[in-house]
Order: C-alpha cells, then structure tokens, then sequence
C-alpha cells in the first residue's frame, strides 16, 4: 500500500518500550511468572513463536531466527512484531494467546501427545496459523514427520503445493518462488482451510536463512548467496503479512495492480 | 283509518281458485242455453236468476270481509354518503371557500329537502364508512382516500331497513369506483340492492393549478443501485405549462436534504411525464421530496411537492475498512468481515510507512498507493459504513477530508473508530469536525496523555446490559469479557451518546471513562471503541470456549445497529394511519427487549432539524409493556414535511435511541387532481337511475315513496256465512221456477 511517512518516532518508541518489557517479560518467563504484560497497541503485534512439542528444546545456532525475523516485520514494514519472541509448547494454554507458532526441526518430530493433538487442534480451530520449517531438508524427516503428525492433528487436511499465485507471495513482496537455506523446493505446500493456508511446509529452511548472531554473523551459509537470503528474509516478511492481514491482497481492488506488476516483471 | 273490502282469508288460494274456475264455467253454461232458448218467453228472469245465483254461490264460498286499518305513513330510507377525503380541503367555486365548507351548506338543505325521509347520514373515505351525527361536517377528520365503492358495500350488506336511495354528496374525485366499468363496479359493490344512487355535486369549476399528479417508482429499491421515478405533472384550470422544472431530494436527519435529480417536464394538453434516475445510498426508510417550479398563476401550492416514503433494501453492506498497521486485531476483524456474505469489504491496510526500509525496487512490492482523496470524495457515498481501526488522519492525508466524512455520518453513514495507538487523539482526530460525530468527546486529553497503558476489563454499564446490540455476546459470555492490554483516553460520552462499555478505574469527567459508546448523528450513527483487544474475543484462551464466536457476535450486532439492523433496535415505531398535515398523529411504540417493560421517552423533531433537545416538536413519556404490547401515542398535528421520531428508554441508563422516519403531506395523492369529475357521477347515476344535481338544485332530487306501517288491522264479515248461503239458495230456487216457465230443464 502506500509508502507515505506516518509518526514513525512514536512507534519506534513504542517498539524500544515493548523491546524493554519483553526483555523483562522473558525474564519473567524463566522465572516462572506470567509473561502476561504487553504494551497498548503491541498486543496484536507479530510474535514469531517456537512451538515445542514432545522433548525438544529451543537453542542453537538458530535461536537467533524469531528475532530476526521479528525485527525485518517492523524494518521493513508498518507492522508491529516482538522483537524478543517467545516460544510455547504445543499443550499449553498459552499457544491460543496468538495466531502463530513456528515448529521446526531437524529430524523426525515425536509423536504428538493427546494433549499435544488437542492444543493443536484448538489452535487451528480458532485460525491459528502453523508454519512448519524443515531445519535440515537434504534428509527431510522432520518435515515427513511433521506433515504425518498434522495429519493426525487435522485428519481431513492434505497439504497441496502454493507457488506465486497464493497470496501468501504476494502479502507484502512479489515473490515469484519460495526461498530459504537451501533450494529444496521452488514452492511450499500447506494445509488450506477456507481458501487460506493454515499449516504452511517450507522445505528449504527459512529460519537457517534468517538466523544472526548478535555480532551480525550468519551462522549459515545460503545456497545461492545473499540474494537469496533476501528472498528469504522476503518470504518470511509475507508469511508474517499473510498472518497479520490475512487474504487482504487477494482483494479485488488490489488485483489489476499486482497483475500488471507481475506481467511486467517478466520476459 | 282506512277500510277496504277483501275475500275471507281463511281460504287456501287453491280453494279460491277452484272456486272461481267452477262459477266461471257455470255462468259460460248458462249463457250457452240462454242463446240456444232464444225466443222462450222468460229467458230474462232465467238470465237475471241464473247469473245471480251463481255470484251469490261464489260469494257464499268466498265470504266477504271489511278490512278496517290503522296506521301511519313513515318516509322512505335515505341514505347519505358524503365523502370527507382530502380533496374536499380543495378549493370550492366560492373564492376562499373549500368544499368541505360545503358541506355545511348542502347538508341542511338535503335535510330540509329529505324532511319526510328517514336518512341516514354516513361519511366516506377509506374502508367502511362512518356515522356523523351533530358534527360540522367541515370539522370531520380527513380520510386519504375516497373510496364510495367500499360505502355502497356496507350500505348494501346491511341485514334491514335497506334504503330506498342513496344519495353521494362529493367532488366526484373518487378512488373506486374508477373512470372505467364503473357499472360492473357499482353491480359489484351494491349486489342484490337496486336502488337509485343519486349525485350532488359540491363543485363544478377547476381551480388554476400545476401539481406533481404522480409519482411511481419500483416497489424494491436497493441501496447504490440506480432506481427510475416517473414523476407525472398536471397543468388544470386554464394554467398556462409548457416546461415544467421537476427536482428530487432525499430529506435527511438534521442536516438539509440532498438533491437526487432533477428534469423538466414537457407538458402537452394539460400532462408531462419525466423519468428521472435516482440513486439512494442509504438503506432502511427514505424520504423522497419531489417537487415541481409551479408557474405563475398556480393556486394550489401545496400540491407543488409530493412526499415519498421510500424502504431501500441493502442487498449487501458496503464497507470500508481503513487499518493503520497490520495487527492481530486488524486481521481478526478482517477475517470476520470476509466471513459475513452479506457484507462487500474494500480495505485498505497501510503496510508500509515512508520510513520503512523495504529494501526492494518498487516493482518487486506487492503494495499499491492509499487512494485517499478517490476514496474519501468519489467513492464515499457508496459505502454504508466506514471503519477507521488504529488509523492516523494526518500522515495518510486523511485530514482535510474529515469534515467531508461527518457529513458523510450526518448524512447516514456509518463509522466506526476502533482504538489503537494511532486512533483517537493519538490519530489527530481531536479539533476536527469528525470529533463532532463521535459519541465521545476527545477534547481536554492531551497528546502525551491520549493512551492509557494499564490492563483492565471492560465493565458493562447499566445500558450496555440491557442493551440489545451487546445480547448476542451476553448470551454467550454472560457479563465476562477479557482482559485488555489498554486503551486509548477519551473524553465523556456527548449528549445523546450511549456508553455500553466502561473502564473500571479510569475516570473522565466525574464519571467512567467511556470504551465502547454508540451515537447517533443526522441520519447517521457512529461507534467509539478505544481498546483493540476485541481479536481476543476471536483467538485465545479466553475465546476457546465459545470457540471464538463472540467475536463475530460482537462486531455483528455493533455494524447490525449501525445498519439500523432491526434486530439490535430497543424499540419500534410506526404510524399505523399516516399522518396528514394539520390533523393529529399517533405513532406507534414498541418495546423489543424490556421483559419487565420500560419507560421511554418519545421525541419527534422535524427532518433537517436537530432532534435533541433543542429541535424536538413534542416530546411524550411513554410507559411500554414488557409483553411487546404497543403503546399509541398521540402527538397533535404536525405542519407538511418529513419528520424523525425517536425512542429512548430513559430507566436503563443512557440507551441508544430506536428512529422512525415519516412524512405528514398536505394533500397528497387526494391532492394531486383537484378537478372535480362529474362525469364519474353521471356514469353512476345513469347506472343505477340517479340524477346528479347541483347544490343549488337539491330540490330537484326526486323523494322516494314513503312506506305505511299499520299498527291495528280489523277484518270483520259482511254477512254471516248462513245468510250468503241462504241467498244464494233463494236465487237458486228462483231460478229453477224459472227455468221451468221458460221450458227449460
């Protein structure tokens, strides 16, 4: 949409509080208190959550992932995101505080529990959205399993391919295939519910791309270099518009233009 | 007393007959012999006994009586149709005069012409007509309508006592029956009653007037959608019309009517028809003026202008919905907009600011310019609603549009203002004229001030649980809700406003601050809701019991009540019998959800005029039962226009008001044609055997028979029985004697 200035202080303002009270909310959260605290206006923001299931822990060489990923939301865009995201696990309460978790990994998940299958299944039901991330696509097991696990979770969903004609590469960039880590695949598969993609696979390691350590080292290499670590820094910034605004770019009004942009991006 | 003679009435007619049959062949017998003895001395007395015996026999047999009778001689019934519709406020021959005014006139000279005839005197307009007994005649309540077919019906259906005639006193300007097959319709209406329907007619000269004759338009009219009127104009009296300038105008709560169309009429021999295209962006009752530039010379103005009560339908909610960042809160009220088929959402998100570093040419975004000025000018009016959710007018250029958007709210649009950091005072909405259609007042909050980060729960007011728009969430959360992270500060609630939710600790003005308050501007109603917590009504721990339903149960019934979504209205009203300008009105009010009845209070202003308090007309405290019964509330007379009605309960805090549009015409239909039709009288007289007169020639209506009631009846023999036989046997034996001499057997 537009590209007009707006009271960017403010919000920069509000985001370095909210970087403050989340720090103290983290803290809190190691301490075993509530990380209930979230300033005006920030409680919608983006918050790219670790969903933990089973025995898995969240640490790491891409630990640094959901930070990242939070902090090109508010670079890039006017969305707002937790910049210090938090992770929950698949059978507490908390995974229906919010509309996205990320679950990743790099070999095949345990078997979701009952309470597992039924928090998840919870979160779906409201619309939650689950972007599900394969740490290490050249063996793929974490995705099989994974995607064998949903399937328990949502028996009547089967994950179908979505390349450049799904909303979800066009919610903020036009993104003419997916990107991460590694090019495993072009597209992404998800589960769609309602026309909209809810469980959402990315074979190709999206949080590996998007992972910096503090010094501002990428622990990871990037097939294909830089450039496509900015595509994937790119389709992390749409599946977190996608999250925030939903189909909004699917909206007619919005159609002739994203057509002509398209066309004429092309030979 | 009256005597007369007649046969005894003891004997069956059978027996009469046989009777007369038998004496009638006897006397053929008798003279048959009388030729064949021609010559016979004697055949005198044979012919004089003979014949005499025979009357005496047929006497004797049928026994005269003298019938003696007292009684009296009533008059014949009359009865008196005198049409009191509107038109009869039209002009009468007499200048200054109208023919209600007439009425007076006519009526006691009927009653002196008719003093021997019993009458019976009926007013007629619409449906049955009505005894009037003592009253001026140009006293009587004004009916909209002049239907005398329906009063013959009645006049005919009665069981007794049916009259002898029937007299219509009238302009001849009639409903029904119509100019055509006014026999079939008159056959129709009297039945089996054949009596003569006679005419008088009040006036005979058509005033000099130019008048909107007709107004049709499609019975469904739907909101955004062109919809054609065909508006007719009559030039009568000698008027001089060749063009004739038509406009059409939509009447608008406390803000002036807008014009829809205009055209001109071609007017050739007296008539013009114009089709004119009217859009009407606002669902629910519409009030059309269509009004005609009348030349000079007209003397009826009233006539001039016609008032239309239009209902547009929606056939889905046009609405705008403008987010100032993407968030939780954005994308919940979003995914419920789009889940709701019966509402067209256009949105707009802003997803980049100036200062964002996309990093990206800008072919490679999917983002598109905000069109605000395109949005808040050309396309405004198409919208039913607009959503302003955490948006700052400012930097988006949305300012200078404001004062468009309040007239847009005054006007009968919808806005909502959902809260965010950059909404209310936050998003530079304080000073502006849009502040003057938002139910909360935002002055007196400072800048650095305007959010307020504590958590808290919203608390409902006493309105908020009464309140209709709130029941669909009550009744799946009873009186919880979640926790909200903060809100923005506002001011109290205006005059008028309805404040549904609270916060529980902050305070404004001596009282709690306002978070979700309604109100209603002009035609249109706004929402302030300062918190933007409502997705988690939709998605959290909170929601998963009812399984996020709330959430669209909530924002549902608040558009719903923006809409004027009957459903979410505390109240109804209606006028039940119109109104007529001049004559008093009652309206109709209705409790929808006071279980336990409820006080209101009921306010009518006149359209384009502040409702409350200032413009108020009348003002009523109604007491509205709690079983759903209607209260009938009589207002008085009201002056030609279009007018608001407006009902608030005043025992359950501040409730948001129920509205009611209507329309009080000086004329109307029964105006548009102010030519007396006496060809319509004459087609019924000449039906039924009537005669049309003139008022000055009552005298010439014919009287009908008067009826005798007998009230004694004597009948007494003339003879006994014995002395009719005894003569009859004396003339019998004369007879034979002579028959003898005469030589005949």
């Amino acid at each position: 949409m537009t590209t007009r200035g707006r009271g960017e202080r403010r919000r920069r303002r509000v985001l370095a509080a909210l970087g403050g009270a989340l720090a103290v909310s983290g803290l809190e959260a190691v301490l075993g208190v509530s990380p209930d605290a979230q300033a005006f206006g920030e409680d919608g923001a983006f918050n790219p959550r670790i969903l933990l299931t089973g025995t898995a822990s969240w640490t790491g060489r891409r630990a640094s992932a959901p930070a990242r990923w939070a902090l090109e939301v508010v670079r890039r865009t006017s969305a707002p995101a937790r910049l210090s995201p938090t992770v929950v696990r698949a059978d507490a309460s908390a995974l229906l505080r919010e509309p996205f978790a990320i679950w990743t990994g790099a070999r095949a998940p345990e078997a979701l529990t009952r309470s597992e299958q039924l928090g998840l299944r919870r979160f779906l039901a409201l619309g939650g959205v689950l972007f599900v991330d394969d740490q290490a696509p050249e063996d793929g097991s974490f995705l099989r399993g994974a995607a064998q696990q949903i399937k328990r979770v949502l028996p009547r969903g089967s994950p179908i391919e979505i390349g450049e004609d799904n909303v979800v590469f066009r919610s903020f960039y036009l993104l003419p295939e997916a990107a991460g880590r590694v090019r495993t695949s072009t597209v992404l598969k998800a589960v769609v519910r309602g026309g909209l993609a809810q469980v959402i696979f990315s074979p190709n390691d999206v949080l590996g791309a998007l992972a910096r350590n503090a010094g501002g080292v990428h622990p990871f290499d990037v097939e294909g270099g830089e450039a496509t670590r900015e595509q994937a820094v790119r389709l992390a910034v749409n599946i977190a518009m996608f999250v925030l605004c939903s189909n909004y770019k699917d909206d007619q009004v919005h159609a002739p233009f994203l057509m002509r942009r398209r066309t004429s991006g092309r030979p | 007393m009256s005597e007369t003679l007649a046969w005894s009435g003891d004997l069956p007619p059978l027996a009469t007959a046989v009777a007369l049959v038998v004496a009638a062949a006897s006397a053929l017998l008798l003279l048959y012999e009388l030729i064949r003895a021609h010559g016979r001395h004697h055949r005198g007395w044979v012919a004089v006994s003979g014949f005499a015996a025979l009357a005496l026999l047929a006497v004797a047999i049928l026994r005269p009586v003298r019938v003696e009778e007292r009684g009296a001689s009533v008059g014949a019934r009359l009865t008196l149709l005198v049409d009191t519709s509107r038109s009869m406020d039209l002009p009468a021959d007499t200048p200054g005069g109208t023919r209600r005014a007439v009425l007076d006139r006519v009526m006691p000279e009927l009653g002196r012409h008719f003093a021997e005839v019993r009458l019976s005197s009926l007013s007629f307009g619409l449906g049955d007509p009505v005894p009037i007994e003592g009253a001026s005649w140009s006293e009587a309540t004004p009916a909209l309508g002049s239907d005398l077919s329906a009063a013959l019906e009645d006049v005919a259906r009665a069981n007794d006592d049916l009259p002898q005639a029937v007299v219509v006193v009238t302009d001849g300007r009639l409903d029904r029956p119509g100019e055509e097959r006014v026999a079939t319709a008159l056959r129709s209406a009297l039945g089996e009653l054949r009596v003569p329907v006679h005419g008088v007619q009040v006036v005979s000269e058509t005033p000099a007037d130019a008048a909107v004759a007709t107004v049709n338009m499609a019975e469904a009219v739907v909101a955004h959608q062109p919809v054609t009127v065909r508006i007719g104009v009559r030039c009568v009296g000698g008027l001089s019309c060749d063009e004739v300038p038509v406009v059409v105008r939509e009447l608008h709560h406390e803000t002036e009517a807008k014009r829809r169309a205009a055209g001109t009429v071609q007017v050739v021999d007296g008539e013009g028809t114009v089709e004119l295209e009217v859009t009407l962006d606002r669902a629910g009752k519409r009030i059309l003026e269509v009004g005609i530039e009348s030349p000079s010379g007209d003397e009826i103005a009233e006539n001039d202008r016609r008032l239309v009560t239009v209902d547009v339908a929606r056939d889905r909610i046009r609405l705008l919905h403008v987010a100032g960042r993407p968030t939780y809160d954005v994308r919940a009220l979003r995914t419920w907009l789009k889940s709701d088929a019966a509402v067209d959402v256009v949105a707009f998100f802003i997803l980049r600011t100036r200062d964002d570093q996309v990093r990206a040419r800008p072919d490679e975004l999917a983002l598109i310019p905000f069109p605000v000025d395109e949005l808040f000018t050309e396309h405004l009016p198409s919208f039913d609603a607009v959503v302003l959710q955490d948006f700052d007018a400012r930097p988006y250029g949305l300012s200078k549009h404001l004062p468009a958007l309040a007239d847009y709210v005054r006007g009968g649009g919808g806005l909502i203002m959902v809260g965010g950091p950059d909404a209310f005072v936050s998003g530079n909405y304080a000073r502006t004229r849009l502040a003057d259609v938002l139910p909360i007042s935002l002055r007196g909050i400072p800048r650095d001030g305007a959010i307020d980060l504590g958590s808290f729960v919203p608390r409902f007011t006493k309105a908020g649980r009464f309140a209709p728009v709130l029941a669909p969430m009550r009744a799946l959360l009873g009186m919880r809700l979640p926790e909200m992270p903060g809100s923005n500060r506002v001011g109290p609630a205006r005059d008028g406003a309805t404040v549904l939710l609270e916060h529980p600790t902050l305070e404004i003005g001596g009282g709690a601050m306002p978070v979700l308050a309604l109100g209603e501007y002009g035609s249109g109603r706004s929402i302030a809701l300062t918190f933007d917590g409502s997705h988690q009504l939709l998605f959290s721990e909170f929601a998963q019991d009812e399984a996020g339903r709330a959430h669209g149960a909530f924002w549902d019934a608040l558009l719903g009540w923006l809409m004027r979504d009957p459903r979410f209205e505390p109240a109804t009203v209606s006028a039940p019998d119109g109104c007529i300008a001049g004559q008093s009105t009652s309206l109709r009010v209705r409790a929808v959800f006071a279980d336990d009845g409820a006080k209101a209070e009921l306010a009518v202003a006149p359209m384009g005029a502040p409702t409350e308090p200032a413009g108020a007309l009348v003002t009523r405290t109604v007491d509205l039962a709690g079983d759903g019964t209607p209260a009938v509330v009589d207002l008085g007379p009201f002056a030609p226009g279009g007018y608001t009605a407006t009902v608030r309960f005043t025992d359950q805090g501040q409730a948001a008001p129920s509205r009611y549009d209507f329309a009080c015409e000086a004329g109307g239909r029964e105006w548009a044609d102010p030519r007396p039709d006496r060809a319509r009288l004459e087609a019924i007289a000449e039906t039924t055997g009537g005669v049309v007169v003139d008022p000055t020639d009552i005298a010439s209506l014919p009287l009908p028979e008067a009826a005798r009631v007998v009230a004694e009846r004597r009948v007494r023999p003339l003879l006994p029985p014995w002395a009719w036989t005894l003569l009859a046997a004396t003339c019998l034996g004369g007879h034979w004697i002579a028959r003898r001499r005469a030589g005949l057997t």
